[in-house]
């Protein structure tokens, strides 16, 4: 039982993970304050930002797990490191594509176009998501061996290099994308709107780092489960 | 003293399993060493690793004492004869031209091919060849650095009997005797009793060892003339309009897309400025045309140990590029040279991110099956500021 319990801690993580990120969508949609009607055009669409925001942020975090155990496994050949990579690769793609739709979506609303290819905040973002899916189909596409390994943790590691680049694009290159507002000088969130997207940006991570854990737990079952048939085979012969 | 070919503690790992651990042979200038054994004990892993094909985890491979690879990912391309199981011919080459680019230098092609019976199919492309023909071209390519050298150089020949006939087997049986009796140093891998006859050693694995004696043969060098300046590439693409047929194509397709859509005349601005370099980007989103064709029997795994830059053809694309952008100019009476030099160079440089994209999966086991597409949006970003920065 006490094995049991052991086993399935990521996935009761990302169940907590999950409940807060609901609870974050519903404060953020009901009950925190709206914006000013004077600075945006679609100020209603705005609260979309508490959906946004956390995703990106866990998007983020995830890359950066990413970037971690593509380089742990490319210099020390450990499978804990392919697991990492596997399991992050995929909260990767989910983290950024919730971040790139909701994105899209707020865009249509008061940009009145989804998307805006000279934004650099945008593309780098979308490129790093499209990273995750490509890494993620095309490890299902390849038998496992350190060819494919090798392969896609080099795409892992080279593809980090767009996250510092996504960070400071803003800072950078304000074309479209709107500048940072927390933890800068300007200072322009309301407490309210603080709380409920402190509480998105921990359920979000919450979220993350259970997805990774499971994630690491499966491939680690799918990589035993291929150990026993390579010996069932064997034994067959 | 170092051999030849050297490849000391050499650890390889293929797919899940280790197939070399902390492994190590020299090979001396005039022996020739034949790696036996059954199928899948690792005889084609000694001799892509020794070539520099496959990265080492331990050790490293040299080869006339210069390096090869090593396990700190260093890589060197010395001149060395490479013969491996895939045949690793292009279809679009020609059999006589291929020789010579593997010589790197002009001499008597036609002689040689005539002593082994493929005179007559000199200027036929290799597609057209039988696969015992095929197999004799791959085969020249690789004894032809040590044929026309008077200084030691190594041959790495994987299985090169294979789909041969018993005359050409016995021929070249004798052509590494006398290439060993010039003092080459050859490492092969057989299953054939002429070659292992012939060899000084031979190692059975998991690991056994002999060594014989073998009659001295006689080595007269193939009399060699100027060097070669090989541009593969630009060849191919002349020969098979690859780029027109597959980039040129698409940018053109866009641009009549667009022209389906909109009124050219009444285009302004940066959506002038777009649709002006659209045709040039789809072309170049389109990747190498090269690299499909040398994806043909390996051939990117051959001419890899000869040159560390893909075969390319990136003059041409210059050309194309800028010819589309040229056109799409024309047909909006907005002629720029500005712009137009722009979609050359945005075009090419596309087609050769792509193309390096592509190249990076050529160690997977299917690299067919991976969608490096999904990676190409990246480059819309650069195109898209290009367009904005000539639009103001």
């Amino acid at each position: 039982m006490r094995a049991l319990d052991m086993n399935i801690k990521g996935e009761v993580v990302a169940m907590l993970g999950f409940a807060g990120a609901a609870v974050t969508l519903w404060l953020g949609m009901m009950w925190a304050p709206s914006v000013s009607i004077s600075a945006f055009k679609a100020p209603e669409a705005q609260r979309i930002f508490y959906w946004h925001v956390p995703s990106a942020w866990a998007a983020m975090i995830a890359f950066g797990l990413l970037f971690v155990g593509s380089i742990y496994w490319f210099f020390k050949r450990s499978d804990w490191a392919w697991r990492l990579h596997v399991a992050s690769s995929e909260a990767g793609l989910a983290t950024g594509l919730m971040c790139v739709w909701s994105g899209c979506i707020w865009g249509a609303a008061e940009w009145g176009v989804p998307w805006d290819w000279t934004d650099v905040r945008l593309n780098t973002f979308a490129i790093l998501t499209l990273l995750s899916l490509y890494l993620v189909m095309g490890r299902r596409s390849q038998p496992d061996g350190v060819e494919t390994r090798d392969t896609f943790a080099a795409f892992g590691m080279f593809g980090f290099a767009l996250v510092p680049l996504t960070y400071i694009a803003t800072r950078l290159w304000q074309i479209r994308h709107p500048g940072p507002v927390v933890a800068t000088s300007e200072g322009s969130l309301n407490s309210d709107m603080s709380i409920v997207l402190f509480l998105g940006a921990i359920s979000f991570t919450t979220l993350t780092v259970g997805y990774v854990m499971a994630g690491m737990r499966l491939t680690k079952l799918e990589m035993r489960l291929e150990e026993l048939q390579g010996q069932y085979e064997e034994r067959m012969r | 003293m170092m051999g030849i070919i050297e490849l000391s503690e050499a650890t390889v790992l293929r797919g899940r399993s280790k197939v070399l651990d902390k492994w190590s042979i020299s090979v001396n200038s005039g022996d020739i060493v034949c790696l036996a054994g059954e199928n899948g004990c690792g005889k084609s892993t000694v001799i892509e690793t020794a070539s520099g094909l496959i990265p080492l985890e331990n050790g490293s491979a040299t080869i006339s004492e210069q390096l090869v690879r090593d396990s700190e990912g260093r890589r060197g391309r010395p001149t060395f004869g490479l013969c491996l199981q895939d045949d690793c011919v292009m279809g679009d080459e020609l059999v006589g031209e291929r020789i010579l680019d593997a010589a790197g230098f002009d001499f008597d092609v036609e002689g040689l091919l005539k002593t082994w019976g493929l005179d007559h199919r000199i200027h036929d492309r290799i597609a057209m060849l039988s696969g015992g023909q095929r197999r004799k071209v791959a085969l020249l390519s690789g004894l032809i650095p040590a044929m026309i050298s008077q200084t030691p150089v190594a041959v790495l020949l994987d299985e090169p009997d294979s789909g041969l006939d018993d005359d050409s087997i016995k021929k070249l049986a004798d052509t590494l005797r006398n290439l060993a009796a010039g003092g080459h140093a050859i490492l092969v891998s057989s299953h054939d009793s002429r070659i292992i006859e012939v060899s000084h050693r031979v190692i059975r694995f998991p690991y056994e060892e002999e060594e014989f004696t073998q009659d001295d043969g006689k080595f007269t060098p193939i009399k060699k003339g100027n060097p070669r300046k090989s541009s593969v590439g630009h060849r191919l693409n002349l020969r098979t309009l690859s780029g027109l047929a597959n980039n040129g194509i698409a940018g053109l397709l866009t641009l009549g897309a667009m022209l389906a859509l909109l009124d050219p005349s009444q285009l302004e601005g940066r959506i002038l400025n777009a649709f002006i370099l659209a045709p040039a980007l789809t072309a170049g989103l389109c990747g190498n045309p090269i690299h499909r064709l040398s994806l043909e029997n390996r051939a990117y795994a051959w001419w890899s140990t000869k040159s560390a830059i893909p075969q390319n053809a990136i003059i041409h694309s210059l050309i194309l590029c800028g010819g589309l952008t040229l056109l799409a100019s024309a047909i909006t009476s907005e002629l720029n040279l500005e712009l137009i030099l722009a979609g050359a160079i945005l075009g090419a440089a596309t087609e050769a991110v792509v193309g390096l994209l592509s190249n990076a999966t050529l160690r997977l086991a299917r690299p067919n099956a991976v969608m490096i597409r999904l990676l190409t949006p990246i480059l819309i970003l650069p195109w898209a500021l290009v367009v904005d920065t000539l639009t103001a």
